[in-house]
């Protein structure tokens, strides 16, 4: 009881955290059961408007209910303690914005039983398709109405973060100081006020011509298709390093605490990301190249696009050299962390040909943009968001998890992980369309394909190493000290878990590793 | 500590990627590596640019890569203690611009290359000598592609064209988004609703071509499937003077039988073969030019010629009488 009424940070962090894990449970049994359909050619397993329900529900669950919230998570629990603050500055609100996001992602799962099933238009439900004549039944009404409860949730959210970062730093730390993490969740929160109402309005109008007979997006009424993909992408593109900035954030603690190292470059760190999250802005018609828009147009957002490789390439050199020369501990989280960079960089260069676009005109579409996005996505996020879970857990519920167990995860997830994906990008270069229930080629279609479901089968087992370990150590883990990992960051100045007031006094902040700084005070005295 | 063993694990499982994609290479052509053989100067083009930007990526591939598993190796623990720090080096001004500098260069040679293709990619060519391009229009329907040639021949899902000659493609939809792909001839141009995007090709050698929908269109995108059959200017000429009587199978083929199976016998849409609806002219115009739940408008946008043809087609070879069960 205490649970759903509570307004502490950390408790609905744990909310947030423990939800979207169930959420992605949820959507990975979905992908399974697509990986199962197209094993093999021409298989029967699923039926085609199944299918089609499924990447739908796959896609959005993964971004609305999985990778944005759990962040979410991540950013209640550590934000105020990484700034030293006692609590976000709208404890309410805060509470608000996880049950809209529960009940939005329960909309969205019930619309399975809707007539005609759920939404089965994609993850970004393009009309015509999505309008009424085309898919019939509330399924797409529902779809609307949970990303409607979604987006509000995460703007409250968003606004909690902004305000809490700007008003409740403990003294000291001024925003050169502040964790990396924090910059992360500062500029996510900033790029989820700026794009989605953005969004919010695009579905609104989809909604009207569907439930109310106008014609924002219907030719035949005088409407304008393309003019719905502006307002997606421009909420769409933002939202990918909604989506990925954080998880850098994650790999910037991580890597130099199990490199026994400073942040190689703190200042261009945190510039790349603001650099990325402002570009992030002014790339959206990349996904919109084959629809034919005016020269130069597709020019400018070539470039645009290519430009967000600078500050990425920055990061991932920067993380290079900070395990340069370091004293490099290979616990879970630092392996989810090197594997993070060993992965995304493959999804950051693939990207370099999707921004050319008369090489996207070819890619677009296919099977290689699949693997683009869960290079990005999967091998980025969902990597970043292992690394966090594994360094912070001890923090979060106060016992260690099981390194064996840890290590078994990160190498089967990362094993089946690259089968999964890699084989995927040639399945595009062969000609292979996204989205299709089936298809007909054998050979080298076929053995990718099969090579891709074994991959996920690999990866579904790593995950559940992982359900393992958090069962048999939630009990008889050995109980966490206060900085197990000798970190830097303020988080670890109290008790695991910390206490409802998070602190009970504050060292005054004179660098950004002010635990360091105490340990290294601590050693002076003593010494 | 655990590094040694998992790192040969490491080095054995991408020595062993390594080698079954070079199998791959060595036995299928390219294997996916790159998109497929081009047939036509644009898809040349695009994949000119493709190889051009392989080799910058596959450099910075090589470097991360190889430095990451380098300083692993190099710099793991070795039994020191978790206390024992490495240097505490804070950054290098210099070598940070290094690291922005070269980026943008490698990304302007890149953008360079690729906008020295870009006219021969999208501009289409004048043609002058073949006296103009070839123009066909492209109609696409959930769930067929509809073909109209310059004297008004129609076809569907095939698309017929004369070898070495410039055909121009005007491309839209009769009701959601497609997306026009041949890989072999070109990229990808969406099929909207309300708007005409364009692309061409120039075939360099009589065969077949596979084309697909390449933007998710609904229930049967997977079958949303074309051919282009490029044929010699002899074998092309004749083919246009057969097309008015291939029309009405072309039809049903394309737009009916996708759902509803080659006899008409029911698959995703109902049995029609026996269905009295397929002899009343009037009646079944209405409904496939409208559709009705979850059976698309088929027929939108379609001439009286074409409506009648499949009529024709239907009436002589689908109809098998009412039965009692009808």
């Amino acid at each position: 009881m205490s649970w759903i009424t509570t307004t502490d940070h950390k408790r609905i962090g744990i909310l947030y955290i423990c939800t979207s894990l169930v959420f992605f449970a949820a959507g990975g049994i979905l992908a399974l059961l697509m990986r199962a359909q197209l094993a093999q050619a021409n298989e029967h397993f699923i039926t085609k408007q199944s299918y089609n329900e499924l990447f739908t529900i796959h896609g959005t669950t993964m971004i609305f209910l999985v990778v944005v919230p759990i962040f979410a998570g991540f950013a209640n629990f550590l934000v105020p303690l990484m700034i030293g603050a006692r609590d976000v500055a709208f404890p309410r609100l805060n509470a608000l914005s996880y049950w809209l996001f529960l009940f939005g992602g329960i909309v969205l799962y019930l619309s399975f039983f809707a007539k005609y099933g759920a939404s089965r238009s994609g993850w970004y439900a393009y009309p015509p398709l999505s309008a009424n004549m085309f898919s019939l039944g509330h399924g797409q009404d529902l779809w609307i109405l949970s990303l409607h409860l979604l987006s509000l949730g995460s703007l409250i959210g968003a606004i909690n973060f902004l305000a809490t970062i700007h008003n409740m730093r403990a003294p000291g730390m001024s925003w050169m100081r502040i964790p990396l993490f924090v910059w992360s969740i500062e500029i996510y929160s900033a790029l989820l006020v700026l794009v989605l109402p953005v969004l919010s309005v695009g579905l609104t109008l989809l909604l009207l011509d569907r439930q109310a007979g106008t014609h924002f997006f219907e030719p035949q009424g005088g409407g304008n298709a393309i003019l719905y993909q502006h307002f997606f992408w421009f909420f769409g593109h933002p939202e990918v390093y909604v989506m990925i900035l954080p998880a850098m954030g994650i790999i910037s603690e991580v890597i130099p605490v199990f490199s026994r190292k400073p942040i190689f470059g703190y200042k261009a760190i945190a510039f790349s990301t603001v650099a990325i999250g402002f570009y992030s802005m002014l790339v959206w018609a990349h996904h919109m190249f084959s629809v034919g828009l005016p020269n130069f147009l597709n020019v400018f957002f070539m470039l645009s696009s290519m430009v967000i490789a600078v500050p990425t390439g920055v990061k991932i050199f920067n993380w290079l050299a900070t395990t340069w020369r370091g004293n490099l501990i290979f616990d879970t989280a630092m392996l989810w962390a090197l594997g993070f960079i060993a992965v995304f960089t493959i999804g950051g260069l693939s990207g370099i040909f999707l921004a050319a676009f008369p090489v996207d005109w070819q890619v677009t579409d296919t099977y290689y943009v699949v693997a683009h996005m869960h290079y990005v996505l999967f091998g980025g996020s969902v990597f970043g968001i292992f690394a966090g879970l594994y360094y912070w857990w001890p923090k979060i519920f106060g016992r260690m998890l099981d390194e064996r167990l840890g290590k078994a995860h990160f190498w089967l997830v990362f094993l089946g992980f690259n089968l999964t994906f890699f084989p995927q990008h040639l399945l595009g270069l062969l000609g292979m369309p996204r989205r299709v229930y089936t298809y007909s080629e054998h050979g080298l279609w076929q053995t990718y394909n099969l090579i891709s479901s074994i991959g996920s089968g690999v990866m579904a087992i790593g995950l559940l190493v992982f359900v393992v370990n958090v069962v048999q150590t939630s009990r008889k883990g050995p109980r966490a000290v206060n900085d197990p990992w000798l970190a830097d960051t303020l988080e670890w100045y109290t008790t695991s878990p910390p206490p409802p007031h998070n602190f009970d006094h504050l060292p005054y902040i004179t660098s950004a590793r002010p635990l360091r700084d105490l340990r290294r005070r601590l050693a002076e005295t003593r010494g | 500590m655990p590094p040694p063993v998992r790192r040969k694990a490491l080095v054995l499982v991408l020595a062993l990627g390594a080698a079954l994609a070079l199998t791959a290479v060595a036995y299928a052509g390219n294997g996916g590596f790159a998109p497929p053989t081009p047939h036509s100067p644009n898809a040349k083009r695009i994949n000119d640019s493709y190889v051009w930007i392989s080799i910058f990526t596959g450099a910075i591939f090589v470097l991360v890569e190889g430095s990451l598993v380098w300083f692993i190796f190099k710099y793991r623990r070795r039994g020191r203690p978790r206390s024992a720090e490495g240097p505490q080096i804070h950054g290098a001004t210099r070598l940070e611009l290094i690291w922005t500098a070269v980026p943008v260069l490698i990304l302007a040679t890149i953008a360079g290359f690729v906008f020295y293709k870009l006219p021969g990619i999208q501009d289409v060519p004048s043609a002058k000598a073949e006296g103009g391009p070839l123009v066909v229009q492209v109609n696409a329907h959930q769930f067929y592609w509809q073909f109209t040639y310059p004297d008004g021949q129609i076809s569907i899902d095939e698309l017929h064209a004369p070898v070495n000659r410039t055909v121009r493609v005007d491309i839209t939809s009769q009701d959601v988004d497609h997306s026009w792909w041949v890989p072999e001839l070109g990229g990808k141009f969406d099929a909207i609703p309300g708007h005409m995007t364009h692309t061409w090709f120039k075939a360099d050698q009589v065969g077949t071509y596979r084309g697909r929908c390449g933007e998710f269109c609904g229930v049967f995108h997977a079958a949303m499937k074309a051919v282009v059959d490029v044929q010699s200017q002899a074998d092309y000429t004749a083919w246009l003077g057969t097309a008015g009587s291939a029309l009405g199978r072309g039809e049903w083929q394309g737009s009916c039988a996708k759902c509803h199976g080659l006899q008409g016998q029911g698959g995703f849409g109902p049995n029609i073969s026996t269905n009295a609806l397929l002899t009343q002219g009037a009646g079944l115009e209405q409904l496939i030019r409208q559709g009705r739940k979850e059976m698309p408008p088929v027929a939108h946008g379609w001439s009286n010629d074409q409506v009648q043809a499949l009529l024709a087609y239907l009436k002589k070879n689908v109809y098998k009488g009412t039965t009692s069960g009808g």
